[in-house]
């Protein structure tokens, strides 16, 4: 047994909030802005419906197997050698976009708040507490989870009161006047970033939580808020800088934060205000480094993923500094490549373990 | 044994290696600038910026000094100057707390495309200051005015536009978001306020300007200026900016007169004042309907008029109608037939209202708009009279 202690359900709950937000809420806007202008809330509306599929999938995959991780389950359902060739490539990919999140934190700090300070110094001071984090256990990031979503919430809820006095309802209007086919297209890119990653957190879902049969309602809710409150954060972009400043922005969650300026006094605040993101950036990384870490530990049988953190950590760092050589190449990988690569892994993978595990059972039931 | 000392040291070793930023600055080492002065010269960029001193803004000291410097740099580029400023001063400008961006009218008429794109771009700069226009100066004429009462002059600039604004309305505080999107939309052109110096620029430049009673050289703002896309190509006068006020619904008081029926003046205050502006399509054929909605105190009465009747307020309201009626239409005469620009956003009202048409028309709007039919409604209530009933004028003639 590699990971001993089990969390709660209610701390599983703020865990999938806190991942799916994750980086979501700091860059999305601008991209469903770029394809749909002022109508971008309403690809998100459609993201969070069409993003209860993927949960539902995730959860009827547990339901097959209850009490086993994805990496055990990719064994019993494709066999010893094929799973874990699986399993490795998955234990991969997360680490790879791990190293991608992490990429984000120090190009939105050297960009926005310290623009003179290496790169490398980010990232290297981050990566080190998700280590620190994920070697104390499943069970300590759950519990300081827990411990920082009020403070998160706080703040969010904060920076939509302080923002508030400046919408323009106008930059809304007019409703409903893109086509069919961005609103699609955004809309996708909207599931592509939020419900399609949970797949993640099957590594822990949910043989680490104490009540299997509650987690799968909390996984439910969980996503279901985190895809409310990014929609919100989409929708006060455009109501508060219009569909054009937000399509421009880099990161217009954090150009929103700035406009925050009440009665003159209460400004200047996006400082404080991006503690936001570091709480959500924290929990995605370290989820995504945690699933590499266990992933790997299972596929090689270990008796502990903790040793690995510390190389695997390492090597993120390295990752992170070349992943993306430049913002243009981000902003092509989003739009281009991440697409179809989390639909395989997040969408088609499950569908064949779905599929191939439900007829095995039928075999095996008849045999 | 060997954790409990080795939490401590990594404890240690951290808070003293990671306190404070990689590049800090301390107080001491930076040159606050509080104004831009942007300037063409010849192809090149001429910027002036405005640099507190520290030592003659602080609260007890003061010398002989002036309260700010100004610096002045000319390259191809607006990033080059700034950067070639530091072969001037001893310090790094920091821009963090630019109040407002003044842009000479020679620039303004070439066009101001070249030098936005750098103001949004670089990172030190807030959104949150204004930008104007020197109207018949150079932007860096006006940086060299001493101002009386405030003392740096970057911060009068700022707080007299706000407050003309807020109690007199012939101008408009225009952030560089707003004109970024004025520029790239197709339904609204962009305006800036006007700057003048009023007086001579030469004994503005001197600290004796602020020791006179009467200050010899002033600031003044004074019309908004009109831009098609990103070249200022008139101006508009002090009421047709009010109108243009009216126009946008940025009007949160000001005062205006209508004459009485026997001779005189009276003169209202409005104390709130709310436009709607509607767009519609009928038969195929555009227009505008707008609508004001205003409440106004009586501020003034320079005639016998018997304010304490019903009627006679009946009478003002209709009279105030009319009279801010037609400053309106005067300002959207003027923008449609002299400079043929949608000053107004009327075309981003027709795209939130009527998207279909707006496609068909988009594309050349300011002609478009140079004929559009604009009704204008007004209805005006007079609710206070101030802390005197009837004027004693009346008393005084009877």
């Amino acid at each position: 047994m590699q990971e001993i202690g089990k969390i709660g359900v209610r701390q599983w709950m703020i865990l999938v909030i806190l991942y799916m937000i994750g980086t979501t809420m700091l860059i999305i806007p601008s991209s469903l802005a770029t394809e749909t202008k002022q109508d971008a809330w309403l690809p998100a509306l459609i993201g969070i419906v069409a993003g209860l599929l993927p949960v539902g999938l995730y959860s009827s995959i547990e339901h097959l197997y209850p009490r086993m991780t994805l990496m055990e389950m990719n064994e019993k359902v494709l066999g010893k050698g094929l799973g874990k060739a699986v399993s490795l490539l998955f234990a991969v990919w997360a680490l790879i976009a791990s190293s991608q999140v992490l990429y984000y934190v120090g190009d939105f700090m050297n960009t926005h708040i310290m623009p003179e300070t290496p790169i490398q110094a980010f990232h290297i001071i981050f990566m080190l507490v998700v280590i620190m984090g994920v070697r104390l256990g499943l069970q300590t990031l759950a519990r300081s989870a827990e411990f920082f979503f009020p403070w998160f919430i706080a703040l969010y809820l904060g920076l939509l009161l302080f923002i508030s006095p400046k919408i323009k309802l106008d930059n809304i209007q007019p409703v409903f006047e893109t086509e069919l086919k961005p609103v699609i297209r955004a809309a996708l890119f909207f599931l592509s970033f939020t419900s399609l990653t949970l797949i993640v957190l099957l590594v822990l879902f949910p043989s680490y939580i104490n009540k299997p049969g509650e987690a799968r309602k909390a996984f439910f809710w969980g996503s279901l808020i985190s895809g409310v409150m990014i929609m919100v954060i989409v929708a006060t972009n455009i109501l508060v800088l219009g569909s054009d400043l937000t399509a421009r922005s880099v990161y217009p969650s954090y150009a929103l934060i700035k406009k925050i300026s009440v009665g003159n006094f209460l400004q200047r605040i996006e400082a404080v205000m991006a503690g936001l993101w570091f709480i959500t950036l924290y929990y995605k990384i370290a989820l995504y480094f945690y699933a590499a870490a266990l992933g790997l530990a299972q596929t090689f049988s270990l008796k502990d993923y903790r040793p690995l953190t510390l190389p695997l950590g390492m090597i993120a760092i390295v990752l992170s500094l070349i992943v993306y050589p430049n913002v243009p190449y981000l902003k092509q990988w989003n739009t281009e490549f991440w697409l179809p690569l989390i639909l395989t892994i997040g969408l088609i993978y499950p569908l064949i373990l779905l599929g191939v595990g439900a007829c095995r059972k039928k075999l095996s039931g008849k045999g | 044994m060997k954790r409990k000392f080795i939490l401590p040291g990594i404890v240690i070793v951290l808070s003293i290696l990671v306190t404070g930023c990689w590049n800090r600055r301390e107080l001491n080492d930076i040159a606050i600038e509080v104004a831009i002065g942007i300037d063409k010269s010849g192809d090149q960029y001429r910027v002036t910026s405005q640099v507190v001193d520290p030592g003659e803004v602080a609260a007890k000291k003061g010398g002989d000094r002036t309260p700010v410097i100004t610096f002045h740099a000319t390259a191809d580029s607006l990033f080059e100057s700034r950067r070639k400023m530091t072969t001037l001063s001893s310090r790094k400008i920091y821009a963090a707390h630019v109040r407002i961006v003044v842009i000479g009218e020679e620039l303004a008429r070439e066009g101001i495309r070249g030098i936005l794109d750098y103001l949004a771009r670089d990172h030190e700069h807030r959104p949150d200051f204004f930008l104007v226009v020197a109207k018949g100066t150079s932007a860096e004429n006006v940086l060299k005015i001493i101002t009386p009462l405030e003392k740096i002059p970057a911060n009068k600039l700022y707080s007299s536009l706000q407050t003309s604004e807020r109690a007199w309305a012939p101008t408009t505080s225009v952030t560089l978001d707003e004109l970024i999107s004025d520029i790239v939309s197709k339904g609204k052109q962009p305006v800036l306020t006007g700057l003048e110096v009023k007086g001579e620029q030469e004994a503005g430049e001197s600290k004796e300007n602020a020791q006179k009673i009467d200050t010899p050289t002033q600031l003044k703002f004074s019309g908004i200026g009109v831009f098609k896309d990103d070249k200022l190509i008139g101006w508009l006068n002090e009421p047709e900016s009010k109108g243009y006020n009216y126009l946008i619904n940025n009007v949160k008081s000001t005062v205006g007169h209508i004459s009485c029926p026997d001779g005189g003046k009276i003169v209202l205050e409005a104390i709130r004042s709310k436009t709607k502006v509607k767009a519609n399509v009928k038969n195929g054929e555009p227009g505008i309907d707008i609508r004001i909605k205003m409440e106004v105190n009586v501020g003034e009465v320079q005639c016998g008029i018997d304010l304490m009747k019903p009627d006679t307020i009946a009478e003002l309201e209709k009279k105030s109608e009319q009279r801010v009626i037609s400053i309106v239409q005067q300002s959207i005469h003027k923008a449609q037939k002299e400079y043929g620009v949608d000053i107004f956003g009327f075309g981003e009202a027709m795209h939130r209202s009527h998207p279909k048409y707006w496609k068909e028309v988009e594309e050349n709007w300011d002609r478009e708009f140079a004929d559009l039919p604009v009704q204008v409604k007004a209805d005006v209530k007079v609710r206070r009279l101030g802390s005197v009933g009837e004027s004693f004028l009346k008393k005084e003639k009877e």
